[in-house]
């Protein structure tokens, strides 16, 4: 196995793990203390989300709370720190505020790992740099470009802050990581399976590029250890192709199957997106703005029985599921040969026009770079990885 | 506040973190029974800023001089204090409401029972969810025998936390006494313990690496010969429910709010029945409502020198589970958390 490499190497050093409560800093702490046996530092800024790194051994893990965009929390976390690796990013607040954490956030965890003469640095970047990718081959030779959106835009520059610091940093770029306590690729694929059916562009063939959390810390791993990664940005993707169609598919078998797809073209899929947007429903849109900003009424509301559904759902369904309601406005949205019981049928999410973009592409995304220069070799397939997200969300009360 | 009421009991309370701020100071402004007249906390600004927000006229950093200053005291400090403390303020003659889990272990549990019974002072525990309407009516349904025969149980209890922490001591084994079995457990294994009566048997499974526990499951067998499961979780949203399959009907209830859902399902008939548990003329709960209830019967007890709804007593019992839980733990195993530095490459 490639991580024989590692051989010792993170040993009772002094890890630095940024964004450890989330899904793969999470992970990457398990990994450090249980294989590596490093002592891991996890600054954290809601103690509420740091239950699993508690279950370590006193002094394996030490919690810090603080915020990566705080020098002086960074510096105390920092102290002693042989190696740090970068995963968190903004996630609460405004798209403005979240944009900064990411770029002001690497700056200054680049500082403080400069001030305390850290040996590495690894940085956790996104497929999103290469913006709007095309089909065909993709290495990390492709020109960064934004993709419009404040996270893939911010992490770009994130990416060119880490990259051109003069540090020694090592750059991991993900593309779409699926796995237990995933968020993105992974719950909220779930939940919003759940509430609508998903839109696949031109039938779903276009390139989802998964990977499976637990190579893409061993990807992380070994770019904290390996000298020639310093400088150097790495796509970590898993070793086969899988389509949006497999992807979305095998999500929709774990919910038991049901309608949960639509197949659309990218004229239909947009003329969807238009007509959903038309659509919108101002007044109750108002009236919510209203409810939330009084307390009192918000709270009582939130109390009647309803109130708990919408407020369970709100986070993925809400929009949607008033636009079913009003669903007669939107004819001709969906393709035929959904014979599904209209009462029972689900509403059909719009895929905004980047989106549609993005679940249009056939990119395939190389691995070469990671192989050659990292020792990386994926170890779970798509059918490995996917069971066991499966037997995950089970037990995650999310089937 | 300005002149203290002599017709109210004067409270301190000692820990300011969040649920004195969420839900203790809340509830002792909103009763009629007791008033707040010192905040301690080692944190002095963390004291006097919340001493300004409720109008609480004092604030100090220790216990030492509550005798004489106050009537009783809510400890709200950190698990591992709660004993230390409560004993120390007991043996004085101040009443105590600790926070649940009640004390670190069985032996730290009857030493505040005895230290209670030596001050002659009131020991309440704040396993508040007994007050609420939904477990006493599901108490009385069971002990009643509408569901027939109980053949067993589920109980599926599990939140992502969204507390918002004032310390980490929650993630310290030496303050917590232990992971989710003692925080969230305590509250529900308290509920299962008044409403089936006392365990015989239990085995347990938990996901700690020598640390403590973010994820747990038991099986148990009560001294009346019933059998069921539970699953407790601070790292997934389960049901939050628990669930009795009797000969004549199944009874389904929350667990986790104070003004949950209530399902009754009769035996081989179409149709059930689901609402909520209302006292005469009430309406339904929250949680200061609760804490109001809580704070109010202390105060009854302290008056009227009877025991208290929950007393030390009652907030041992789970405590002793947790800790046969403890004794017999093997690992939880959940496949997908498998190191994979001995896996061969699958490609």
């Amino acid at each position: 196995m490639s991580l024989a490499a590692i051989d010792g190497a993170l040993a009772g050093q002094k890890v630095l793990v940024t964004g450890a409560t989330g899904f793969i800093g999470g992970r990457l702490v398990e990994r450090l203390v249980l294989e590596h046996g490093a002592e891991v530092r996890a600054l954290v800024r809601n103690l509420a989300g740091a239950a699993r790194l508690a279950r370590f051994p006193p002094g394996s893990v030490t919690v810090l709370r603080g915020d990566v965009t705080d020098p002086a929390d960074l510096e105390t976390a920092m102290q002693g720190c042989d190696r740090v690796f970068h995963c968190a990013y903004g996630t609460s607040g405004s798209q403005k505020h979240r944009a900064w954490v990411n770029t002001e956030g690497t700056r200054r965890v680049l500082a403080a790992a400069q001030a305390a003469r850290a040996r590495r640095i690894v940085y956790l970047s996104t497929l999103m740099v290469y913006g709007q990718t095309g089909d065909g081959d993709l290495d990390e030779t492709a020109p960064r470009q934004r993709f419009g959106n404040p996270y893939s835009d911010s992490k770009l520059e994130a990416e060119r802050i880490a990259l051109s610091s003069g540090l020694p940093v090592a750059v991991i770029q993900p593309t779409a990581v699926y796995g237990p306590f995933g968020g993105v690729w992974t719950e909220t694929v779930l939940r919003s399976l759940k509430a609508g059916r998903q839109i696949l562009i031109n039938g779903g063939d276009g390139m989802a590029n998964p990977v499976y959390v637990d190579d893409l810390v061993s990807a992380m791993l070994l770019a904290a250890v390996k000298e020639e990664a310093v400088g150097e940005a790495f796509l970590v993707s898993s070793a086969e192709p899988v389509t949006w169609r497999e992807m979305f598919g095998r999500f929709e078998r774990m919910l038991g199957g049901g309608d949960r797809t639509v197949d659309m073209t990218e004229a239909e899929a947009l003329a969807w997106w238009r007509k959903s947007q038309r659509a919108r429903p101002r007044l109750i849109g108002e009236g919510l703005r209203i409810v939330k900003g009084e307390r009192d009424v918000r709270e009582r509301l939130e109390r009647t029985r309803e109130g708990v559904w919408l407020r369970e759902m709100a986070s993925t369904v809400l929009p949607e599921s008033w636009q079913q309601k009003i669903k007669g406005r939107l004819a001709g949205g969906g393709r035929a040969g959904h014979s599904v019981d209209p009462d029972r049928e689900l509403p059909i999410h719009p895929l905004p026009p980047k989106m549609i973009g993005f679940f249009r592409a056939r990119t395939r995304v190389r691995i070469d770079k990671a192989k050659r220069i990292l020792g990386y070799r994926p170890a779970f397939d798509f059918e490995t990885g996917m069971d066991l997200t499966e037997r995950w969300a089970r037990w995650a009360n999310l089937l | 506040m300005t002149k203290p009421n002599p017709s109210k009991v004067r409270l301190a309370v000692v820990g300011c973190g969040a649920v004195a701020q969420i839900h203790h100071l809340p509830a002792i402004a909103a009763s009629e029974r007791v008033e707040a007249t010192v905040l301690v906390d080692a944190d002095a600004g963390r004291a006097k800023a919340l001493a300004a927000r409720f109008g609480v006229p004092k604030t100090a950093t220790d216990c030492r001089d509550l005798p004489g200053q106050v009537d009783a005291a809510v400890v709200a400090l950190p698990n591992s204090l709660h004993a230390p403390v409560a004993i120390d303020l007991l043996r004085r003659g101040v009443h105590v409401l600790v926070e649940k889990p009640m004390a670190m272990n069985v032996r730290e549990c009857d030493e505040m029972i005895a230290a209670a019974a030596e001050g002659r002072a009131v020991l309440a525990v704040g396993l508040d969810f007994r007050f609420f309407d939904s477990s006493l009516l599901v108490r009385n349904l069971l002990k009643d025998g509408l569901l027939g025969d109980i053949r067993r149980f589920e109980m599926h209890q599990g939140v992502i936390p969204r507390w918002p922490f004032a310390t980490d001591f929650l993630l310290k084994k030496e303050m917590a006494g232990g992971g989710v079995l003692a925080d969230f457990g305590v509250h529900v294994l308290d509920l299962l313990l008044w409403w089936l009566g006392d365990w015989a048997e239990v085995e347990y499974r938990d996901d700690a690496m020598g640390g403590i526990e973010s994820d747990c499951e038991m099986s148990l067998s009560m001294t009346s010969g019933v059998r069921g499961t539970v699953e407790i979780s601070r790292t997934r949203n389960l049901a939050n429910t628990c669930v009795f399959e009797g000969s004549r009907a199944s009874l389904e209830v929350g667990v986790w709010e104070p003004d949950p859902e209530i399902r009754l399902l009769i035996a081989d008939r179409e149709v059930s029945l689901a609402g909520r548990a209302r006292r005469d003329g009430g309406s339904g709960l929250d949680f200061t409502d609760v804490f109001v209830r809580q704070i109010d019967d202390f105060a009854e007890a302290i008056r009227k020198r009877r025991e208290p709804f929950v007393p030390g007593r009652e907030g041992r019992r789970s405590l002793a589970l947790i800790e046969a839980c403890y004794a017999r733990r093997k690992p939880l195993e959940l496949p997908w958390s498998v190191v994979p530095v001995s896996r061969e490459q699958v490609s």
